[in-house]
């Protein structure tokens, strides 16, 4: 009798161990092969808000609307040493809008007032016109609909604005829905490699 | 000062120009972008500011993930088997259900990985992250000594089922066998799906989670529809996602089979009273004995038994208390 569970023992042993052992094998097998962590980027050259030969399409909003979070991890930056610095910021004012007392457009363009302008360098308040402005886009309330990028163009605006991923918002999904839903498959996965800072940051045009 | 200029205009002109090659068929332009005007135009001492560039976790914060998985299914093994406690559990549950579920927003799960495992195993050029492969093998390695600990004690869609679990009924043993199969049927699509070309891959695991839209607070109609008739059939049916269409727990419960510790009924110390067997929601106690490829670990059989767990702790206490004065 107690010879009978000794020998089942040993044999649950022995076919664990091969279990084990095989397990152990896949994970390091999949362990050498793991080479660092894929992350979803932004083409700039394909989305149809920053590409240049599209200044009066409609606007493309699905990086708002599909993606599976909350608010979107895909949202507007406007790279400030690319930037015009305009008076009258095609991105930041709706310039079909009435002109107000001021002289600049009454209506904002964007939604929900993500961006901000503030006079900036050597202010002349004779030509308020001929001041730089700069345009910071709320990282919070910006929610990537890229309104301001598919009016940030030629030949008002210089493309200082792309979408980008919020890499701390990202989930990181194993198909971003924005991938499946965007026409112009501007949306692809990269491998995060360790110089992931520069790569990302000149990956704007 | 134009040279000055021109300097970090060809530094421009060659990063773009090395980041090319990664968008060969997309249309190119050449953005008007130097003759935006530059800290000497603006003058004043404007500096450019720095753009935001939200970076991903941390990786050791993902370690940190993979290190909390294998401490909380050491807390689930150890609350179960040597406590025998489930009030612990349940906390352990919340716990789990905050970090897991709310905080990590459902990812990077077990559940899911299956299907980055299997394509890594499969397409060569697939790139997986080493922590999905940590996450995928931890809690199948625990399940191969002490069974399904990862389902009792970390598992957030788990976790939300235990906790929404208020009138168990019995599921007829034939009917939870034949339910049962579903997820080997689920696992097999899911595995299918992940092998077709990158093209037309899909991940079915992740597109069916039913609970994710809830951690995130958003989702698709369809699916958070599918996901409350799971909780509100889960107040009456024990699990019903873990037991039947869990592919994970497919894999676990297949592991389980060799564990050589698990949730027992001590033969010399029970009563044949039953209690336990009423008391499991999950089918898992046949013939007085646990079942433990179906034991999810929650130790409700402990709390319900007059010689063991919490009753009978409760019981010395009082002895205790009536005893000597």
């Amino acid at each position: 009798m107690s010879g009978d569970t000794t020998r089942r023992d040993m044999l649950g042993q022995v076919v664990r161990g091969t279990v084990l052992a095989g397990m152990g094998g896949a994970a390091l097998f999949l362990t050498k092969k793991a080479d660092g962590q894929m992350v979803w980027q932004v083409n700039a050259s394909k989305c149809i808000n920053s590409r240049l030969d599209a200044a009066d399409a409609e606007v493309c909003t699905l990086c708002t609307t599909e993606c599976v979070i909350a608010l979107s991890a895909v949202r507007a930056v406007n790279e400030y040493s690319k930037c015009g610095r305009c008076s009258i910021c095609p991105a930041y004012f709706d310039v079909t809008s009435a002109v107000g007392d001021d002289g600049l457009p009454s209506q904002k363009l964007c939604p929900r007032d993500a961006i901000e302008r503030k006079p900036i360098g050597k202010i002349d308040p004779e030509d308020p016109a001929n001041n730089f402005y700069e345009y910071i886009i709320d990282e919070v309330k910006c929610d990537g609909c890229g309104r301001c990028v598919l009016k940030c163009k030629e030949p008002l605006g210089l493309g200082s604005i792309v979408l980008k991923v919020r890499y701390n918002k990202c989930v990181d999904c194993n198909r971003c829905a924005i991938s499946i839903a965007c026409p112009k498959d501007a949306i692809s996965q990269v491998i995060k490699t360790e110089g992931l800072e520069s790569s990302l940051a000149s990956h704007t045009d | 000062m134009p040279k000055a200029l021109r300097l970090p205009g060809v530094v421009l002109l060659l990063a773009i120009l090395a980041t090319a090659p990664h968008f060969a068929q997309s249309i190119y332009y050449e953005r008007p972008v130097e003759t935006a005007p530059q800290e000497e135009t603006i003058g004043d001492g404007y500096k450019t500011p720095e753009v935001q560039k939200p970076l991903p976790r941390h990786f050791w914060l993902q370690w940190l993930d993979v290190l909390l998985l294998g401490a909380a299914m050491g807390a689930a093994v150890w609350i179960v088997l040597a406590r025998r406690r489930r009030r612990w559990l349940v906390w352990l549950n919340i716990a789990s259900l905050g970090y897991f579920g709310f905080y990590r927003e459902g990812c990077i799960c077990p559940i899911g990985s299956i299907q980055n495992v299997t394509v890594a195993l499969a397409d060569p050029t697939y790139s997986i992250p080493i922590v999905a492969v940590a996450v995928f093998f931890l809690p199948l390695f625990v399940a191969l000594f002490f069974g399904r600990a990862f389902c009792g004690g970390v598992c957030p869609l788990g976790a939300m089922q235990e906790l929404v679990l208020l009138r168990p009924v019995h599921v007829p043993r034939r009917l939870d066998q034949a339910l049962g199969l579903l997820k080997y049927v689920y696992l097999g699509l899911a595995i299918v799906f992940a092998l077709k070309p990158a093209l037309s891959r899909d991940f079915l695991i992740c597109r069916f989670d039913p609970f994710v839209g809830f951690f995130r607070f958003s989702g698709e109609a369809s699916m958070l529809t599918v996901g409350a008739v799971f909780l509100i059939g889960g107040m009456f049916i024990g699990r019903p996602y873990c037991r039947y269409l869990c592919p994970y727990g497919g894999l676990l419960s297949w592991t389980t089979r060799l564990a050589n510790r698990g949730v027992t009924i001590t033969p010399d110390k029970e009563l044949d009273c039953g209690l336990c067997t009423e008391a499991c929601p999950y089918g898992a106690i046949d013939k007085m004995r646990a079942v433990r490829r179906k034991c999810l670990y929650c130790a409700r059989c402990y709390e319900s038994c007059p010689r063991d767990g919490e009753l009978a702790h409760a019981k010395e206490e009082l002895i205790e208390i009536g005893g000597p004065r």
